[in-house]
């Protein structure tokens, strides 16, 4: 779900802005009860959605999850409910989908992460600091790799064992070994002397 | 390890993250199926369950946000592959916000009640109760009725719906308790 070099118009717009506009068309979404105007929209997120040049092989998966969820919503509110207004809850919730699906396929990674960062910034004033933050985010990413790695080998150990589908044997493992990890870490930051708090470090 | 502040709260953010990336790992491979159990169980709230219950209250909850945050951003972190917006709101949004409630209720039960238990019955059953508040409780209190906005099926249905998912729930909170007792049994002063 990540926008991979996309160059169409909507890349272009600040991500700000997009996720404003999502925000607001999401609440709106919700005080349209005409069907056909639901329809209307439904078709125009499609158009957006094509319109952008996004990559459609990364929304197969997710629509079809999507298709399976709103098809037992749509079945099951038609029966509680009446079948037009099924309809319109399942068009709420897909042009929604789409739209948020069109805002994350044509925003780079690094900057959603840098509007959420200034989002979060006024954490500040509580006592938060936006370093930490940082550091917490883009050390999680370095660590995916080496963690899924340390959870197939255990997992590995534990199949030769005849303990593979044992969820005890494979947990109990792998949190001692991401405990060791984030001791290790910590020790060599700390050598390092990393510091990201605001105020000079007395040694 | 913690002769000054800054040492400590970088060493916070360390186990967050190093925990945000194991509830990660624990979506990307695939679920493991048992006999008992028709729906195959993926380990990833699992992981969500073990990060309140070993690292308390403040730094499990940010484990979880963690993961949050970057799933929404667009990382395919979620099982199955799942991230971006369209999963936040989506029909299923809510259990994600749940999870960052649901490790900080297990954190804070953990830290002030579990942990302050002696005898191993009674800590395995407060440890038991407390999962299960945090990570089905909470986690469904979130869900449930977010499901029903933004669907619009009534929350009977909506909490009927979630039914499937509690034998699965049920079976990863008992592992969560014993998996967070043996390890506190190991390394004490986790939390403090």
């Amino acid at each position: 779900m990540i926008a991979a070099a996309n160059t169409s118009y909507l890349a272009r717009i600040r991500p700000g802005w997009k996720f404003g506009a999502l925000l607001i068309l999401s609440i709106a979404l919700y005080l349209i009860s005409s069907w056909s105007v639901l329809l209307a929209l439904f078709i125009i997120s499609i158009a957006i959605l094509l319109s952008a040049r996004v990559d459609l092989r990364q929304l197969r998966l997710p629509l079809i999850s999507m298709a399976i969820i709103l098809s037992v919503v749509f079945v099951l509110l038609g029966i509680q409910t009446d079948w037009l207004n099924a309809l319109r809850a399942v068009l709420r919730l897909l042009t929604m989908c789409l739209l948020a699906y069109a805002v994350s396929l044509t925003t780079k990674f690094e900057d959603m992460l840098e509007l959420f960062q200034q989002v979060a910034s006024p954490l500040r004033l509580v006592g938060g600091n936006p370093a930490q933050i940082a550091l917490a985010l883009s050390m999680t990413i370095r660590f995916i790799p080496e963690l899924k790695k340390v959870y197939v080998e255990v997992r590995e150990a534990q199949h030769a064992r005849g303990l593979g589908n044992n969820p005890l044997a494979v947990t109990v493992p792998l949190v001692i070994r991401s405990l060791k990890i984030a001791e290790e870490t910590a020790e060599a930051l700390d050598a390092r002397g990393y510091d990201s708090a605001p105020s000079p470090r007395q040694h | 390890m913690s002769r000054n502040p800054s040492s400590s709260q970088t060493k916070n953010t360390v186990y967050i993250a190093v925990f945000a990336a194991m509830i990660a790992a624990m979506g990307l491979l695939p679920p493991i199926t048992l006999g008992i159990i028709p729906v195959p169980i993926t380990l990833q709230t699992l992981g969500v369950m073990l990060a309140g219950a070993l690292l308390g209250p403040w730094r499990g909850a940010m484990s979880s946000l963690v993961v949050v945050v970057l799933a929404i951003a667009g990382l395919p972190l979620l099982s199955g592959g799942r991230g971006g917006l369209g999963v936040l709101l989506g029909p299923t949004g809510g259990y994600l916000l749940g999870w960052v409630f649901g490790s900080l209720v297990i954190g804070a039960l953990f830290k002030y009640w579990v942990l302050r238990r002696t005898g191993n019955t009674a800590r395995f059953l407060a440890g038991l109760a407390s999962v299960v508040i945090g990570g089905i409780g909470v986690i469904y209190l979130c869900g449930v009725p977010w499901t029903s906005v933004v669907t619009g099926l009534d929350l009977g249905t909506s909490l009927l719906g979630s039914a499937a998912f509690l034998p699965g729930d049920l079976f990863k909170a008992v592992v969560t308790t014993l998996v967070a007792l043996t390890v506190h049994r190991s390394y004490r002063g986790l939390m403090s």
